[in-house]
């Protein structure tokens, strides 16, 4: 290997290739050219899994191919390890050379679940230089920027030269930077640069994170810390958890008397008039009256202070459950409140519900109901067994001999419990979206008469979760079975061996017997107990799991830790090299540069899902680009604060979001402190005020989930009188007047050219009326700008803007 | 720049176009391979250099209803084939091909082992195409029940895997999904 080229530049760091093909890729004649990209492939065209490889040099291009089929079992996302990564890769490597000036264009086409990549040669013949399955995309589509960003590309290949009279050719009235501009762009490195690929992988286990984002490695975080991190939870109730602990204990203990007062005591002292015991108690005279009289007493009072211990102990396991659940909620909102959509989107919604209701309630009473039943069975189980034996070893032997059975049996089927608490789970949250599916949607399913069907799919949803209920009461029955069985067991022994001793041997009172046999009831508790702990620590263990899920949970979008003040905003945003897309695989925005001077309005258009609602909802920062940055203020709006940043970009969207509320307070909503001089006026500029004053409460009137129901113009209005209120520096209007009629959209239009003055605006809108006064207009399709520039450039430009301005007026004309 | 003048003929015919059914059959259309081993296909007086093939409905009627589409991002279509057995053998070895490749999805044939921890389950199983282990989230819906019997899986990374018909499993490999059917 060749790499003493002293006088190049200073080098970029080359990305990690195995050695084998290091010394082929130098072989076949590019010992002096830098790697600059390289990717591994999983795949061949004959549709098996076959190990392969990639390499991109300065000015060539090699594929390899293992010769021979690897039977080696695939390790996904989860099972991959470092060591896959740093592996060395010795096959018979199958190498073809191709000179990067040969290649046309070098593009990854998706498939259902894998990938092509897909070459084209100087005259247009398109061929598979290789396949992969999802794990290797993200480094591809890397690898293919790479190739793009080649030097002199693209002046040999300009893009879009197939003609597209939209692709973008002429000047670019606002900014964005031609062919060639400036490319790589520093700061966050790029997801999947080599610089942070250990971080990816646990330092435990080397297995890869299944989220990158959230550091947490499922095989080597354990159950037990699940345990401490809820008892943390009830650490901060110490002085009421003691206290707690403390009448278990006093119950505990009252039991544990109880059998002695009842068996001994009673019978074999005082009803067989025993005097020493008597004396010991210090009654004299024998009186054995007196005597009974305070025996029944005592225990008369033993059972009541029980009863009174319990209680108390009901009260205070009530206070701290409350708390406790209150705690753990509170958090859960608190990070739901931080994720970004895309958590929600990822999940369905009936299932959170379900998480944050139950969850929390099901872990804070496992620990409440049986943590401290550990201790206290524990405490009666070894007392009681310590007093047995002192009574009468043998007994005590035949007693214990059969629980530890059942023990065992309960630990043995504690998986299956496991299993059966997830199914259950997945059950309710299915019923739970589909209850919500059909709340929400119940106008659908009536107009379509649609309720027989709705109601059969909902009965066979309702069967899984009655199944999965069956399972765990079958295995239940099972485990209760078991246990009465060798519980049932040891007491018939005891009998029987007592009457032996008694009847046959003499060798003990009946009094000991009754004693002994109210310590094996004794048992009984704690044993019933066993029986069903490794139950309810599957279940909560299992809730606590999915409720930590969320704790965990990692915003995909964060808010920088030291934020940079802004302090009086110009509002000019800037767009550098934005790349997004909700899926690696398919990137909706693609490169995008695009400069809005503050105080100016720019108007998008393009057909639907082009990605324009995408775009603007990277600005405000709902999700992050996948690569570049947007400026604001020439300021990365990652490095501004969460509350500046939403405070100056405010956005009247497609989807208004109208909150149980009243209708003052959803326009307040972004302002709480505005007057309600001010609220009338936002309503007045957005003409809302009419339709508000025509409701029976006027401002006061209830609306959303559950209050009264507005037209889509309506809430439509209220959000651009929110967006009045906010008083933003730069506003975003996405097809802000989609929903209302020629007449209303005339009226807020003449609002919003009042609300756009002094801000810096970007407007969405199908219809080019709308968008008259902007200042500059852009074209989006398929996720990249094709035509921009003011309305009369564009107008001669005759692209598609030209095509939709004509199609409108043409329209207009036929309609008039 | 007066060619360019708008044309609302024009955009009508494109409008009728787009919504005509335009079935292919052996007669109107011919399919041939081309050099970089895909499709191209010549009908009614067009040529198009590639062609990609796609399911209408890759679950439940693979066989029929081929839409045969124009390559670039946002493909048009071009035609319909109903019937995949009307082609003959040459053609239908072809688009099957191109198929294939568009649909892979390993068959799982063998369970060896599924855990459950922390909010993801680990897969480790026997395909027709080898071992293959993977990783799903239990929180999200990545286990699909197309028919009481047939489920599609996706791992993390949305790479999908197949069961055709659980009710072949054995009763250990069963219990083993348990928690997903
Ligand atoms: N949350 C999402 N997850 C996945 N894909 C999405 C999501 N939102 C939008 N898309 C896709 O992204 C593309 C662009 O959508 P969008 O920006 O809403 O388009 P437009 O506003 O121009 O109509 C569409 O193809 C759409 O299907
Ligand atoms: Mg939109």
């Amino acid at each position: 290997m060749n790499e003493n080229n002293l006088n190049e530049a200073p080098k970029k760091e080359e990305p990690r290739v195995p050695k084998a093909i290091r010394q082929i890729v130098s072989e076949k004649g590019a010992e002096n050219e830098r790697i600059v990209a390289a990717a591994a492939t999983d795949m061949n065209e004959a549709c098996q899994y076959a190990d392969g490889f990639i390499v991109l040099t300065e000015k060539h291009l090699f594929v390899f191919a293992a010769e021979s089929e690897s039977r080696e079992p695939r390790n996904f996302k989860g099972y991959l390890s470092i060591k896959d990564m740093e592996r060395e890769r010795d096959f018979d490597w199958k190498c073809t050379v191709f000179e990067n000036d040969s290649i046309k264009k070098l593009k990854i086409e998706p498939q259902v679940a894998i990938s092509l990549l897909i070459m084209e040669d100087e005259n247009g013949i398109e061929r598979v230089a290789c396949v992969f399955s999802n794990l290797h995309r993200r480094k591809m589509h890397k690898f293919v920027r790479e190739f793009d960003r080649l030097p002199g590309r693209e002046e040999k290949f300009p893009e879009g030269e197939e003609g597209a009279p939209g692709k973008e050719k002429h000047k670019l009235p606002i900014g964005g930077h031609g062919p060639g501009g400036p490319r790589g762009f520093g700061g966050h490195g790029g997801p999947g640069g080599p610089e942070n690929e250990e971080d990816e992988y646990c330092p435990i286990c080397g297995m890869m994170y299944p989220n990158k984002d959230r550091k947490v490695c499922p095989r080597c975080i354990d159950r037990k810390t699940i345990f401490v991190r809820t008892f943390k939870y009830f650490a901060r109730y110490k002085a009421l958890m003691a206290l707690m602990v403390l009448m278990y204990l006093l119950v505990a203990l009252l039991n544990l008397v109880w059998p002695y007062l009842n068996g001994t005591v009673l019978y074999d002292y005082v009803l067989t008039k025993n005097e020493d015991f008597l004396l010991s108690v210090g009654i004299k005279n024998g009186d054995f009256v007196l005597a009974l009289f305070f025996v029944i007493l005592t225990m008369f009072m033993a059972r009541l202070m029980g009863q009174l211990l319990t209680i108390l102990q009901g009260v205070f396991t009530a206070r701290i459950v409350s708390r406790v659940v209150c705690d753990m909620k509170k958090d859960i909102f608190n990070v739901m409140g931080k994720l970004s959509i895309s958590f929600f989107k990822s999940r369905q919604t009936g299932s959170l519900m379900t998480r944050v209701l139950s969850d929390a309630e099901r872990v804070a009473g496992f620990f409440i109901d049986q943590v401290p039943y550990i201790f206290i069975h524990a405490f009666t189980l070894i007392t009681t067994f310590a007093v047995m034996f002192k009574i009468n070893w043998k007994m005590a032997l035949v007693a214990l001999v059969l629980e530890p059975i059942a023990f065992i049996f309960s630990f043995y089927i504690r998986p299956r419990f496991w299993n059966a608490f997830g199914k259950r789970h997945r059950a309710e949250r299915s019923i739970n979206s589909q209850v919500n599916d059909n709340l929400t949607g119940a106008r659908v399913v009536k107009a379509f008469g649609q309720e027989e069907n709705e109601e059969n799919r909902f009965v066979g949803t309702n069967k899984r979760l009655k199944d999965a209920e069956m399972s765990i009461v079958g295995l239940e029955n099972y485990n209760t079975l078991v246990f009465s069985f060798a519980h049932g067991g040891a007491g018939i022994l005891i009998w029987a061996l007592g009457a032996f001793f008694i009847l046959g041997r003499h060798t003990m009172a009946l009094g000991v017997l009754i004693t002994f046999t109210g310590y094996v009831s004794q048992l009984d508790g704690p044993m019933r107990f066993a029986s069903w702990i490794f139950r309810a620590w599957a279940d909560s263990m299992n809730a606590a799991q999915r409720m930590f899920e969320i704790i965990d949970a990692v915003p995909e979008v964060t808010e920088a830790e030291n934020p940079v003040p802004l302090e009086k905003v110009e509002g000019s945003i800037e767009l550098k090299n934005v790349t997004f897309g909700y899926e690696v695989n398919r990137p909706v925005l693609k490169n995008i540069n695009l400069t809005i001077p503050a105080g100016s309005m720019l108007g998008i258009v393009g057909r639907s899902g082009a990605g324009k609602t995408t775009l603007v909802n990277l600005i405000s920062r709902m999700y992050d680009p996948e690569e570049g940055s947007i400026l604001i203020d020439g300021i990365d709006i990652k490095e501004l604060a969460f509350r500046d940043l939403r405070r100056n970009v405010a956005m009247v969207s497609q989807e208004t979001y109208i909150f149980m509320g009243t209708v003052e307070e959803n326009i307040a909503y972004a302002n709480s402190s505005a007057t309600k001089q001010e609220i009338i006026r936002a309503a007045k500029l957005a003409s809302a005020h009419e339709f508000i004053m025509r409701l029976p409460d006027g401002y006061n009137t209830v609306v959303g989930a559950s209050g009264r129901e507005l037209s889509g113009g309506e809430r439509q209005r209220i959000s651009i009188a929110r967006a009045i209120l906010a008083d933003p520096k730069i506003l975003i209007l996405d097809e802000a007047t989609a929903s209302v009629d020629t007449e209303t959209e005339r009226a807020i239009q003449t609002s919003i050219n009042y609300l756009v003055k002094g801000r810096t605006t970007i407007s969405i809108a199908h219809r080019l009326s709308t968008l008259r006064d902007a200042d500059f207009l852009c074209v989006l399709d398929n996720g990249e700008i094709t035509e921009r520039g003011t309305h009369e450039e564009l107008k001669d430009l005759k692209g598609t803007y030209f095509k939709l301005m004509e199609l409108q007026t043409k329209a207009l004309a036929l309609r008039e | 720049m007066e060619e360019k003048e708008f044309d609302l003929e024009q955009m009508e015919k494109e409008t009728e176009e787009m919504l005509r059914i335009n079935m292919l059959t052996p007669e109107n259309a011919k399919f041939t391979r081309t050099a970089g081993g895909f499709v191209s296909l010549e009908t009614g007086g067009e040529k198009y250099p590639r062609v990609q093939v796609v399911r209408m409905f890759p679950f439940t009627d693979p066989g029929h209803f081929i839409s045969i589409r124009t390559t670039e991002e946002r493909s048009k279509e071009i035609g319909i084939i109903e019937d995949m057995s009307s082609l003959d053998a040459d053609t239908r070895k072809m688009l099957e091909e191109q198929l294939n490749l568009r649909y892979f999805t390993p068959v799982i044939t063998k369970i060896i082992n599924v855990k459950d921890e922390y909010g993801y389950a680990y897969f480790d199983v026997m395909t027709d195409r080898g071992e293959c282990r993977f990783t799903i989230h239990m929180g999200g819906s990545d286990v699909v029940h197309l028919t009481e019997t047939r489920i599609i899986i996706s791992d993390l990374d949305e790479n999908r895997f197949e069961i055709p018909d659980v009710t072949k499993l054995s009763a250990t490999e069963r219990k083993k999904i348990d928690l997903f059917l």
